[in-house]
């Protein structure tokens, strides 16, 4: 230690750690503007003419240019699309949590010889590249009949997020203590009534995240409606966006409004239900 | 468990539609195609058996082995870009900072955004007259930096995979830091009494606790990456040339564009093993580190 005064050295070692702190808390804000600013560059141009975009790309818009917005909600079919949107990811949603819910209850309270089995055939699952199925679901598809259906594309949804939805169900469900459901089925109880008076309510948590995760996966999903949908009155936002950006290359604001919707309804869900949000997507992931 | 003596029907039925729209929508494609790589096929006329004729010419295309090899560069864009970063920011906001909440929100935000949204956005950044990044040179009087970025081959892929590594930090960031927040805090006291600090206690402390959660992130980027298709397709679809084609996009054009159902097959069908083979890799690693 050099010879030093204990103030001294107390005030040298407090502006050490002031100048660190606010090194950190820059390198966050950076972190943070490289996250947060391509969105809200779209955003913000969104509200620009064609004209003033060329002219003043960074700045605020100088008056509110709502016309993109109808141009890509009118022009574009945003309306078809959004309404698509919405009824394939809840419904897909729905099917999947009920469904797989009802998987679950089976694998996590009976033990039975090949239950270990099915589980590990559904969880193994989550390691199927889906792009390794998208030509002969396509071809199975076209037999079937199914291809532009509503159907032809909620099936493969469903089947593409069951694993992710079992795994964590059947986990979150092993927890429960078996003491209250046994009680009920000494009072008569079926299976199902047990399920669904005893079972779902208590797996609230659990359910929220796969309902949310479910939702987010459908809405956001885009090779299978790449590959099963091509007719115009059944395309899902994403595939919209996709050739709607194709034919209006040249104008920037009516597609900046355009993206600018379709990830409206996901980032209010996230800001809303973070914590759901965040459990789920990092639960695919750890164990996908 | 109870009732295993019961009937056993209302299980099965239960069990049944689950299983059903899985096995006939997820498990069985993977095997009908397995036979649909056996033959030449238009999509519409008589499949002709033609062995492994179709694996054959994949080796032999020079565009087949081009696009694994843009697979392996977003392999190591996510293993050496997003791994590192996540890290990093993931240590910085495991003190108690203020507002280290608004970060983990920010920083998350990318993740839970259409693929394809991201891919227009960061299309329209990297556009050559018009994009943030050139027009961000021009502000800051490096006009002769300005690039044609998506539109140039050299440059193409770059972008890209400055891209994805821009989409999916978020996800390392928030699973390196509930792994952070598991560490026991007794453990950092007593490393604290035993003098380490700083850099020592992060390398020799703290990163050895976290080390199986990084190894997973490793995983997730190597079997994560053969799966791009999303980005690539909307952002380029695979061009200038085949610039920035990955085996998913050039199975897609085989298969949609050319109609060769079987060549198109063959490839998902190398897609499939090689993804096992990586994670099979991956996992190999994780346990001899585990032992």
């Amino acid at each position: 230690m050099p010879v030093q005064s204990a103030t001294a050295g107390n005030t040298a070692a407090r502006m050490r750690r002031t100048a660190w702190r606010a090194f950190v808390y820059l390198l966050l804000i950076v972190y943070a503007l490289v996250n947060v600013y391509p969105i809200f560059w779209m955003a913000l141009n969104s509200f620009k003419t064609n004209a003033e975009f060329s002219r003043n790309p960074f700045g605020f818009p100088q008056d509110m240019f709502l016309d993109n917005y109808r141009i890509a909600w009118e022009t574009a079919r945003l309306e078809t699309y959004f309404l698509n949107s919405i009824f394939v990811s809840v419904a897909a949603m729905a099917l999947t949590v009920l469904s797989g819910s009802l998987a679950s209850y089976v694998f996590s309270r009976f033990s039975f010889k090949w239950g270990k089995w099915v589980y590990w055939f559904f969880v193994l699952g989550m390691l199927i590249p889906i792009h390794a199925t998208l030509v002969p679901l396509f071809i199975q598809m076209r037999q079937i009949g199914l291809l532009n259906t509503y159907a032809g594309i909620i099936l493969p949804y469903i089947a593409f997020n069951l694993p992710i939805t079992v795994f964590i169900l059947t986990s979150f469900m092993k927890s429960f203590s078996p003491e209250i459901e046994e009680s009920a089925i000494m009072d008569g109880c079926g299976v199902f009534r047990v399920f669904w008076n005893i079972i779902l309510p208590m797996s609230g948590p659990a359910l929220a995240t796969v309902v949310i995760l479910n939702f987010i996966n459908n809405w956001n999903e885009f090779s299978f409606a790449l590959v099963l949908i091509n007719e115009e009155s059944l395309k899902t936002l994403p595939l919209g966006l996709a050739n709607f950006s194709g034919q209006f290359t040249t104008n920037y604001g009516a597609q900046m409004a355009g993206l600018t919707m379709a990830i409206l309804p996901v980032i209010l869900i996230f800001l809303l239900l973070e914590k759901y949000v965040v459990k789920g997507m990092t639960a695919g992931a750890v164990k996908g | 468990m109870y009732l295993l003596t019961r009937n056993k029907w209302p299980f099965l039925a239960a069990l049944a539609p689950a299983v059903a729209v899985y096995a006939v929508f997820a498990v069985i494609p993977i095997f009908v195609s397995f036979y649909y790589s056996l033959v030449e096929w238009n999509g519409f006329s008589d499949k002709t058996f033609v062995g492994l004729a179709n694996f054959a010419e994949a080796f032999a295309d020079s565009v087949f082995w081009s696009s694994f090899v843009n697979n392996l560069y977003v392999v190591a864009a996510s293993v050496f870009g997003q791994v590192p970063i996540a890290l990093f920011f993931a240590l910085l906001l495991n003190r108690k900072w203020k507002g280290s909440k608004l970060f983990r929100t920010v920083g998350f935000l990318p993740v839970v955004i259409s693929t394809v949204v991201v891919s227009l956005v960061w299309g329209m950044i990297f556009n050559a007259r018009r994009g943030l990044v050139n027009q961000l040179l021009s502000a800051v009087g490096l006009e002769e930096w300005r690039q044609n970025w998506l539109g140039d081959p050299k440059l193409a892929m770059l972008a890209v995979c400055v891209t994805i590594i821009w989409q999916f930090v978020g996800l390392y960031l928030i699973i390196f830091l509930s792994a952070l927040q598991n560490i026991p805090s007794e453990i950092d006291e007593a490393a604290r009494i035993d003098g380490a600090s700083g850099l020592r206690h992060t390398f020799f402390i703290t990163l050895p606790m976290i080390w199986d959660t990084i190894i997973v992130a490793v995983i997730l980027c190597i079997s994560g990456s053969l799966r791009t298709f999303d980005l690539i397709y909307v952002m380029t679809s695979g061009g200038p040339g085949h610039a920035t084609e990955v085996l998913a996009t050039y199975m897609f054009d085989k298969t949609f564009s050319s109609t060769r159902y079987g060549y198109g097959s063959a490839i998902s069908v190398c897609i499939f093993f090689f993804s096992l083979a990586m994670i099979g890799l991956s996992n190999f690693i994780l346990r001899r580190r585990a032992i």
